[in-house]
């Protein structure tokens, strides 16, 4: 198990090595002078044009592309992510204020979406063909085709101004920023982004589990003269559940470009209103890091799926 | 029911209600299995004789059910009828696997992939007994022992895929002897594996029988299976028993064209390559297109009239010995 | 399904069959899957009916799209404007329909597109192996990994925000799913002995790759296009709603929805940005309902 995971993460270095140099290039293709990204704002202000030149050859500007990708890369290695063209605040400083926001709300939104997805879906393959499956079939397919963010605008319109039930946006109240006290502002967006995924997760584990009731083993539990429950919970889920994490795993990067969305629409400070206010205003820095950081986190996650994986079905070899 | 029969089907009637059509695919069969004695149900396949499998244990598939007929099985010298329990009834449950045991034809997908084989063994145990889950594990690995598992006590803790598929279906045979069942049925049980292997497992099987008196229903598809084991035969044609009886009435003295042209078909070893091989003409009907009369008319070599027009009654020719053709006295 | 509402289903079938009402049809089994799933029916009809309600929009409305009456700002349906019009007065009917035209297209072609280089990419390399294949299928890797989002922002501020920029931009960050779609399926056939056969012939590698293997592999590409133009047209909404997509000034689907950003026309105007987008969810769930029906037809294990 440990090799595995040692190897599975080694695999991640060369995968990483491409993509930055992928994100590095776009930096490069970007509109814009490269001296911007890498000063403080405040600091470039006060230089001529002489001092800047003799700084471009200090700071390598003037080298072959190869050796600027190189020295980057070992900037970024040592948490030297380049400066936001708008404050002049470093990226690091700007992931580290917005990060825990924006993984607090897909952490949840995946719970949310995993816990009831795997749910319904299996109730509903135990069901199959009852009023309450069509009814979540139905609800299944509509989840799937509502773009997120009108789910999210028809939700604040309900639930905070017509029911006045919930807070408007934001993360948190001034004054009342323990975990618990937050809940009430993490509900709605994480249910929202949640939804397609829940919907996703709901369909695919409805077929999966129908799949693996229809199996011989089903039969041969049954031939046992295993309890009903038995044969499907233990029996069917059991075997069905590999291919929802997997699922699951493969949603992933919808997930977290769902909450670039979800954010802007709960103004949820979080990376991905950042990200989008970085887009407009052609913040490159703030940009490409953001870009670099969903790509680790992605491939990382699916690192853990594939060791989820590997518990679950023993047919999957780890060597 | 005689005395010495532990399960007793009558008129049996199944249809399957699959793709929006009805499928009548048993249309009135009938047999006995005798106490300690293996009866072969042999035919193509499509003919239902893994519905009638399935039908004794009511592990028929959701689009379909028994329209009529009985099945009755000596229960500790009652009278059961199988088919008026619940599909999944307590009272059918606790014959499943206690009384009635079952095993497949593909090892390889019949044994649940996630869990080891001990767990499938001792789940089968601690559905009908009260024992701990340590004394389950320690019978399991006994089972497999007396299966011919070498090394049981390693192997009882690996998963189905490490096993090959000989041991699979020992591991499943283990599972089906677990609580010493009255009954074996074996549906096509070495269809998926080697020769020399069947020839193992078959040999298992016998021995378990003669050690625990145990009667086995076994379903296959293959002449020289149902010459090496059987007691009794029925020979199934498209939802019929169309001849049954000892196996020595049937395969000695076979009257009905089907049986025969059976027999025809099939090489015996030793008599070189000279052999008159005579494969069945035309092939097996579409289910929902029957002939009117006997199912195997189109096909048959002694086809009169009178056989398009109505399914032949049974005929008693001699014993035991059943038959359903019209033309069965010219049959020889 | 209860044991009662289906022993009554199968007397009915029983009944049926005894009288001799079900006739064996002659039909090809696909089609008369497909024709007789209602949900797939109901979403060809409704894709049918919205393409041809953009395409033909002069003939449901006479007034442009993009015409600002400023005496006319965000005013209440009405029989001048049934949907009414917006805050600078456009009539949001005009709007949806002309609107439609761009999202179908951008939708629609986008995953054609990814297909059409997906699907040849798959089938060829998936054949023919070795290093082809392997470089390939790790670029697909790379694009995969990222969150599509993002990756359609990222080129977007590089190449600039344009109606063909995003159509391109969603080819390019759509064919990697098409590819490795395409490529499984040539893997499993590529197994069969009727390709070994055909090797055996010395039948180019191109053709057998294109013109014996692709055919078995339609079923899925047409499920993957329904999938993909589905997915390409909520893309295209939540971009444009986040000002990133296609330019403010033409209407597209997702462009109307923008202005549901201002909470205040949220609250108060309803039509700007309801109907629009009940309009985008049923397009989305009439070609899901197509791309299911596509699947169950395509599938020779299921049983009705």
């Amino acid at each position: 198990m440990v090799n595995f995971i040692i190897r599975k993460v080694l695999l991640l270095i060369p995968m990483m090595l491409v993509i930055s140099f992928l994100i590095y290039a776009g930096i490069e293709l970007m509109p814009g002078d490269a001296v911007d990204f890498l000063l403080p704002p405040d600091a470039l202000a006060t230089m001529n044009p002489q001092e800047l030149e003799i700084l471009r050859e200090e700071l390598g500007l003037n080298d072959p592309f190869l050796i600027r990708f190189f020295n980057w890369l070992v900037g970024i290695l040592h948490g030297d992510f380049g400066y936001s063209i708008q404050s002049g605040v470093p990226v690091s400083t700007l992931l580290a204020n917005t990060l825990p926001a924006t993984l607090e709300l897909s952490v949840a939104a995946l719970f949310i979406s995993t816990l009831f997805g795997t749910l319904l879906g299996v109730v509903s393959a135990l069901k199959k063909g009852s009023i309450g499956d069509n009814i979540l079939t139905v609800a299944g397919m509509i989840g799937v085709a509502i773009p997120q963010f009108l789910f999210g605008l028809i939700m604040i319109i309900v639930f905070v101004f017509n029911l006045g039930w919930l807070p408007v946006g934001g993360r948190m109240t001034p004054g009342h920023e323990a975990f618990f006290q937050r809940l009430d502002h993490l509900i709605l967006p994480a249910v929202v982004l949640g939804l397609s995924m829940t919907a996703g997760v709901m369909r695919y584990s409805r077929a999966s589990m129908l799949d693996s009731l229809g199996k011989d083993f089903i039969k041969t539990a049954r031939s046992k003269g295993l309890p009903e429950w038995r044969v499907n919970l233990l029996h069917g889920l059991r075997v069905a559940l590999s291919p929802v994490v997997v699922l699951i795993g493969f949603r992933l990067p919808m997930l977290i470009g769902g909450a670039v969305v979800i954010e802007q629409v709960f103004q949820w400070p979080g990376v991905g209103q950042m990200f989008v206010a970085a887009v407009r205003t052609q913040n490159t820095p703030v940009i490409m890091m953001v870009a670099f950081f969903s790509v680790l986190i992605v491939l990382i996650a699916s690192i853990l799926i594939d060791i989820v994986t590997a518990l679950l079905d023993p047919r999957v070899k780890l060597s | 029911m005689e005395k010495d029969t532990v399960l007793e089907v009558k008129d049996l009637n199944v249809s399957f209600y699959t793709n929006q059509r009805c499928n009548n695919v048993l249309r009135g069969i009938s047999f006995s299995l005798r106490k300690g004695k293996t009866l072969c149900v042999v035919g193509e396949s499509g003919c239902g004789k893994s519905v009638t499998a399935s039908s004794v244990m009511q592990l028929l598939p959701e689009l379909s059910r028994i329209e009529g007929g009985s099945i009755t099985y000596r229960y500790r010298d009652e009278e059961v009828r199988i088919d008026k329990l619940g599909k999944n009834s307590s009272q059918m449950r606790a014959l499943r696997g206690e009384e009635i045991a079952m095993i497949f034809q593909d090892p390889m997908t019949a044994l649940n992939p996630v869990f080891t084989v001990g767990y499938q063994i001792s789940e089968m145990l601690r559905a009908h007994m009260r024992i701990s889950e340590k004394e389950a594990m320690a019978r399991s690995v006994e089972l497999l022992k007396d299966m011919g598992v070498p090394l049981p006590e390693q192997r009882v803790h690996e998963y189905p895929h490490q096993f090959s598929g000989g041991m699979r279906q020992r591991a499943m045979i283990a599972m089906a002897m677990a609580c010493k069942p009255k009954i074996l049925i074996a549906d096509e049980p070495t269809t998926a594996l080697d020769v020399t292997i069947q020839a193992q497992i078959f040999d298992l099987m016998l021995e378990l029988k003669e050690k625990n008196d145990m009667a086995i229903l076994l379903i296959t598809h293959d002449m020289g299976v149902v010459a090496e084991m059987a007691d009794d035969v029925a020979v199934m044609y498209m939802g019929n028993i169309v001849e049954s009886g000892t196996a020595e009435e049937v395969l000695g003295s076979p009257r009905h064209p089907y049986t025969k042209a059976l027999l025809a078909s099939i090489p015996v070893l030793g008599r070189g390559h000279n052999q008159d091989l005579q494969p069945i003409k035309g092939s097996t009907p579409d289910p929902f297109d029957r002939p009117h009369g006997c199912q195997f008319e189109p096909r048959c070599g002694f086809s009169c009239p009178e056989c398009s027009l109505a399914m032949p009654e049974e005929v008693i020719v001699s014993g035991t010995h059943m038959v359903r053709c019209c033309r069965c006295k010219e049959v020889v | 399904m209860n044991s009662k509402s289906l022993n009554r289903k199968m007397d009915e079938l029983q009944r049926k069959e005894k009288a001799g009402l079900l006739e064996t049809s002659n039909r090809s089994r696909t089609l008369r899957k497909l024709t007789s799933n209602k949900l797939a029916l109901i979403g060809a009809f409704l894709f049918i009916v919205m393409v041809f309600l953009s395409v033909f929009a002069f003939l449901f409305t006479q007034y442009d799209p993009n015409a600002i009456d400023l005496r006319n700002r965000l005013s209440p349906p009405s029989r001048e404007h049934i949907l009414g019009t917006d805050q600078i007065g456009r009539d949001v009917w005009a709007r949806i329909l002309y609107g439609g035209r761009i999202s179908i297209f951008i939708g629609v072609g986008s995953a054609l597109g990814s297909a059409l280089i997906g699907v040849s990419l798959g089938t060829y390399a998936g054949y023919r192996g070795g290093w082809l294949d392997s470089v390939i299928m790790k670029i697909s890797e790379v694009m995969i990994s990222f969150p599509q989002i993002i990756l359609v922002s990222l080129l977007v501020t590089i190449v600039g925000q344009s109606l063909w920029n995003l159509f391109f931009i969603f080819i390019l960050t759509g064919w990697p799913s098409m590819y490795r779609m395409a490529r499984s399926q040539m893997l499993s056939i590529r197994e069969e002995e009727y390709i070994q056969a055909l090797k055996a012939f010395g039948i180019p590698r191109y053709v057998i790759a294109f013109k014996h293997m692709l055919p078995n592999a339609i079923g899925p590409t047409f499920v993957n296009i329904t999938l993909s133009t589905a997915m390409f047209i909520l893309q295209e909404a939540s971009l444009s709603f986040l000002g990133l997509g296609v330019p403010l000034e033409q209407a597209t689907w997702g462009n109307i929805l923008n202005i549901a950003q201002d909470l205040t026309i949220l609250r108060s105007a309803w039509w700007t940005w309801l109907p629009v987008g009940i309009v985008i969810t049923v397009f989305v769930l009439a070609i899901n309902f197509m791309g299911d029906g596509l699947r169950d037809a395509a599938d020779p294990t299921q049983v009705g």
